[in-house]
């Protein structure tokens, strides 16, 4: 009899007590998994983001890439100026705005509203309707798309006219508003659930804004040439531009990872240990406690002649069953739970509805599958030292007096 | 001469700068330096902890509207002095919130105005407190399960004692009891030896997370109400753990129960 089989015996024996570390190993699993997953969930899903829209280079004339931008000035020289950088393949100028939307007879709605260079929507995916059209081939003076939530607010589907009025930022103003007509109803990629958001050219926005030139952009997106690579555009371009920061994807997944993703990783650091501490202390005392109620048993394995590393190994076995049962139940518990956890964290306000925070990734399989044989090993360590040194006589002569 | 107009430093600028209280300092509207004033450093502060910002660097000067508009405000821009980027604005009736709100809009067009307190829908702080709760859920489902494998290790232990005691005519109902009391104490020992690392934890973490990042953000506060909480969890599931690990061995019969 192999020492696995004899450890499945062991276990198959006392079922009860084996179906409940089982249990609550596969449940602490499930919460070390989805600690795992969303250690880096958060990260991985905005670099997906980020690549979604084609481009993999930001520029902007503030320090770092945050929230509020701004205005670039000049910046359809500079877009020009980049279009003939040989490491760039393609320039966008987006400028983002407040606002307010309505319909004939309606109440205003807040929205934020992107005019954008670009308008076969790398930024959006269309639901209904059309993108925007290109500045070549645009009939109407103002053109828009809205975003799900604006729709269902605004009633409005693609052909309606609505009065878009901006508000720019820093000053007290009262533009008049301009009417748009609704080319499509799409999903934003950057956009939070319920967020009443717009897009439109940039030539519509430089109109809603009043002015008679160009409308300055706050963030330039470029997409650089394969062969040259994000690293080299962004070198290319600070050269050119000293003025402005340009940040490749990886550099604000960067950013991101040091600044908005702290808590995430730490909390998940701070559960993973707690989790294999509480899963080490959950194996460990029960195979204790069932050596110590095998003590007899075990003696009389050796006096029959079975060795000391013959019954580590048994005992090594057995862990490995509750641990390695727990930790396989644990892997599908873990992906439902991160559902759960994942819908709920995603109820945090404007928060794009792309991103998420549990993400399923090989590594974290990997990962949870090492940190279990190491749980497993440790666990058994004091009852494998326990049974390994039991003196064979006194043991069997206390089990028969007993 | 008249001396520098006076600015509070934030801690960390303080330190970064390498200055203390009465020195002089001197600000800068872009990093060329072209618009300067000089101050006087009358106090250095801790800067208010912020839960949506602990992870920045709090380089922050405080110091009187007038001098701060002397400084940035464009010399060539009559109005730039009346301009300030926000106001805020304390009602006699916090609930009048909507109606202060709807009336300025009207009489100020332009003006943007943001009610400062958070509906639990908005408030990124009230689904971080879910995601708690989830996690403690879970945690205690597990704790449970390994609960229960050892009060069912401890029953089968007790097989041959209880099926004695049974013998000598000591009633289900009393041993149930027992076996409902030492569940009951191992839940109140355990949850209160939880209550007991948690609080010494509490010092330890906020100590590390407080000078990783900088501030005097609380991270973990132990409160009263958490302890009780937590206690109040563990005893019904103590009390279950111990009857239904025992109750197979109660329910059956008295000769069954020995072993040999």
């Amino acid at each position: 009899m192999t020492s696995l089989w004899l450890a499945w015996r062991t276990t198959t024996r006392y079922r009860v007590r084996a179906a409940l570390a089982v249990i609550g190993v596969a449940v602490i699993g499930a919460l070390l998994f989805d600690m795992l997953l969303l250690s880096r969930g958060l990260l991985d899903s905005f670099a997906d983001l980020l690549r979604s829209g084609g481009f993999d280079v930001r520029v902007v004339a503030n320090d770092g890439v945050p929230f509020a931008r701004l205005p670039i000035p000049e910046s359809r020289r500079l877009a020009d100026d980049l279009r003939a950088l040989p490491e760039v393949r393609e320039v966008v100028l987006i400028r983002v705005a407040r606002g307010a939307v309505r319909v004939d007879g309606g109440t205003p709605v807040d929205i934020t509203l992107v005019g954008t260079s670009e308008t076969s929507g790398s930024g959006w995916t269309v639901v209904a309707g059309d993108h925007l059209p290109s500045a070549a081939s645009a009939t109407d003076r103002c053109p828009i798309v809205i975003s799900r939530p604006l729709a269902a607010a605004l009633d409005a589907s693609p052909g309606a006219l609505v009065h878009v009025t901006v508000q720019p930022e820093g000053i007290r103003s009262a533009l008049p508003p301009v009417t748009c007509r609704v080319r499509g109803v799409v999903n934003f990629a950057f956009a939070s659930a319920n967020e009443h958001a717009a897009a439109t050219t940039m030539a519509a926005l430089r109109e809603a804004f009043g002015l008679t030139r160009a409308t300055d952009a706050d963030l330039v997106l470029v997409a650089s040439r394969p062969e040259a690579g994000s690293r080299a555009a962004v070198r290319a371009i600070e050269r050119a531009r000293p003025d402005l920061h340009a940040y490749s994807n990886e550099d604000v997944v960067a950013q991101f990872n040091q600044n908005g993703f702290a808590y995430f990783r730490q909390i998940s650091f701070v559960l993973s240990s707690l989790t294999m501490s509480f899963a080490f202390l959950l194996v460990a005392t029960l195979l204790t406690v069932s050596v110590n109620q095998r003590l007899g048993e075990i003696a009389a394995l050796r006096a029959l002649g079975i060795g000391r590393t013959r019954i580590a190994t048994l005992l090594l076995w057995e862990s490995a069953l509750l641990v390695g049962g727990g930790a396989l139940l644990a892997l599908p518990l873990g992906g439902l739970l991160a559902l759960g956890l994942d819908r709920l964290l995603r109820q945090m306000p404007g928060l794009p509805e792309r991103l998420h925070f549990f993400v399923f990734q090989w590594r974290a399989v990997a990962l949870h599958a090492a940190l279990f044989a190491v749980t497993a090993a440790a666990a058994a360590a004091y009852p494998v030292w326990l049974a390994t040194r039991l003196p064979i006589a006194a043991t069997l002569r206390r089990e028969v007096v007993d | 001469m008249t001396p520098p107009p006076a600015v509070l430093l934030s801690r960390q600028l303080a330190a970064r700068a390498g200055v203390s209280v009465g020195d002089t300092v001197t600000f800068a509207v872009d990093p060329a330096g072209t618009r300067t004033s000089k101050f006087r450093v009358a106090g250095i502060y801790e800067p208010t902890p912020d839960p949506m910002r602990f992870t920045a660097k709090r380089l922050e000067a405080h110091m009187h509207l007038p001098d701060l508009l002397t400084l940035v405000a464009d010399p060539a821009d009559p109005a730039a002095r009346e301009a300030v980027d926000a106001i805020n604005v304390k009602l006699a009736d916090p609930t009048d919130a909507d109606a202060f709100a709807a009336e300025l809009r009207s009489r100020a067009p332009g003006v943007t105005v943001t009610p400062t307190a958070r509906t639990r829908d908005n408030d990124p702080f009230a689904v971080l407190d879910r995601f708690h709760v989830a996690i403690s859920v879970v945690t205690v489902v597990g704790a449970t399960a390994f609960l229960l494998a050892l009060m069912v290790i401890r029953a089968e232990e007790r097989r041959d004692t209880v099926a004695i005691l049974r013998l000598i005519g000591i009633s289900r109902r009393s041993l149930l009891t027992a076996v409902a009391i030492e569940g009951l104490l191992i839940a109140v020992i355990g949850a209160i030896c939880g209550v007991f690392i948690a609080v010494a934890a509490e010092g330890l973490i906020n100590r590390i997370f407080q000078g990783r990042y900088d501030t005097a953000l609380v991270f973990v506060r132990v409160t009263p109400a958490i302890a009780l909480r937590s206690i109040a969890v563990a005893l019904p599931l103590g009390l279950a753990a111990g009857i239904g690990a025992s109750w197979p061995l109660l329910r059956g019969e008295i000769l069954t129960s020995f072993r040999r």
